[in-house]
């Protein structure tokens, strides 16, 4: 295709004065990119601008410029303040994920950094509640052991056995025991009473058994129980099995009994 | 100055009301100027100059750079427009003046045809336009000011379609060297 008729045309189509398929053709070219027909384009624009320069500029009527910018301003303002509007949301919505992230984040941190020193200070706190109880459970033994002992040596304290009876034939007990002022009874070789179990102590009076305690045994088979006085003359001292909780009357096998 | 005409444009493309305004008050004195040689009459040409310069509002995002300036892309519209009034004006008083005998239309009786006469009569010696011969000059005035085809001109000079596309090249090649040495 030869160039020569685009020359003149980039010339007329800046004028308007293309027409018809002189000027799609023209049109096409120009949308192909050819560089050279921009070029004259550009000629051609500079030229009417030239060409203009004949009539002298003109100071147009105020009206026209207050028309325009209010018909601007109508479609103008609407659009920015909607994309305003939108940054505004984007940035706002931007800045809240960013504090739920940096919440997230802090939220991890804390735990990460803090979670290993509490979970040893929990463990902490646990040992020491259980020495304590342990401590507890010693300065009890020791009080128990101190009135033990103080019985002992009371001339006026009766102290009882307790054989094994029944399920538990090796199961021994001692009962040191005053009428007016209670006693203490010291149990050895007694298995754990079972889950939701204790072992109860009986006082029986007439034939009649009054509830004397719950108490259970520790892992060696002891256990230490105070007893307190009772206002009639025991017959016999008996050791059931029994709901945790116990009982007001005997429910289960006897393990252990005076006499 | 035709960059920051550009970043005008562009801004008016993002819907930016200020940058309109500035563009207006740049560019609407050289297109009042030329709408109203072109149509003669001030109120038609303040119509047609709010025609331009909405349409301009409207095109922004359209402009191309490669294609010509901002002033090149301002004139061009503005001429279209202000040549698409003479036209339709022309059109309209055909109607009531002559109404059935188009055959004897001619300049000379046709008051928008005056109009665009004494446009070009008006033109300035010391022009760029006066620095060509008498018969380039011709061609390019009715196609620039009264906006006629090169087929139109043909038929109104009564010359062939060629002498006419000839005309028009050699006196645009004119122009450009005049146009090019200015710049240079």
């Amino acid at each position: 295709m030869t160039h020569e008729p685009f020359d003149t045309e980039a010339a007329a189509y800046a004028l308007g004065a293309l027409e018809g398929e002189q000027l799609a053709r023209f049109e096409t070219h120009l949308a192909e990119g050819c560089a050279r027909c921009l070029a004259a384009l550009r000629e051609a624009g500079d030229m009417a601008v030239v060409l203009a320069a004949d009539a002298a500029p003109a100071v147009p009527p105020t009206a026209v410029r207050e028309a325009l910018l209010r018909r601007v301003a109508a479609e103008a303002s609407p659009a920015r303040r909607q994309a305003e509007s939108a940054r505004w949301w984007t940035s706002w919505a931007t800045a809240a994920a960013a504090a739920v992230l940096v919440a997230a984040l802090g939220g991890l941190f804390v735990q990460g950094r803090y979670e290993p020193r509490l979970a040893a200070l929990g463990r902490e706190t646990a040992a020491l509640k259980e020495e304590l109880e342990r401590q507890a459970r010693a300065l009890g033994q020791r009080q128990a052991d101190a009135a033990i002992a103080q019985m002992l040596r009371d001339p006026a304290t009766r102290v009882l056995t307790l054989r094994g009876a029944g399920p538990i034939p090796t199961a021994e007990a001692r009962l040191l025991w005053q009428q007016e002022a209670g006693g203490w009874l010291v149990v050895t070789n007694l298995p754990p009473a079972g889950a939701g179990n204790a072992y109860e102590l009986w006082t029986i009076s007439g034939g009649r058994p009054t509830p004397a305690g719950v108490f259970n045994v520790d892992a060696s088979g002891r256990a230490t129980h105070r007893v307190e006085p009772v206002a009639q003359a025991v017959d016999v001292f008996a050791v059931t099995v029994e709901p945790e909780a116990g009982v007001a009357a005997p429910t289960g096998p006897i393990v252990l009994a005076s006499r | 100055m035709a960059e920051a005409g550009a970043d005008l444009i562009r801004r008016m493309a993002a819907r930016d009301g200020a940058a309109f305004a500035s563009f207006y008050d740049r560019y609407s004195p050289l297109a009042y100027g030329l709408i109203l040689r072109i149509v003669g009459d001030r109120t038609d040409a303040a119509d047609v100059l709010q025609e331009v310069f909405w349409e301009a509002w409207q095109a922004a995002a359209s402009y191309d750079p490669a294609r010509g300036t901002p002033e090149a892309w301002v004139v061009i519209r503005a001429r279209a427009r202000a040549i698409d009034r003479v036209r339709a004006l022309r059109r309209r008083s055909r109607t009531f003046v002559e109404p059935v005998d188009e055959v004897s239309s001619d300049a000379a009786a046709d008051p928008s045809g005056d109009v665009a006469e004494r446009a070009v009569a008006r033109t300035t010696v010391g022009s760029a336009l006066g620095a060509l011969p008498e018969a380039q000059r011709e061609v390019i005035e009715l196609a620039y000011w009264q906006g006629l085809t090169q087929t139109e001109i043909a038929e109104r000079l009564k010359q062939p379609l060629g002498t006419v596309k000839t005309r028009m090249r050699l006196g645009l090649e004119r122009l450009r060297a005049i146009v090019g040495g200015q710049g240079a």
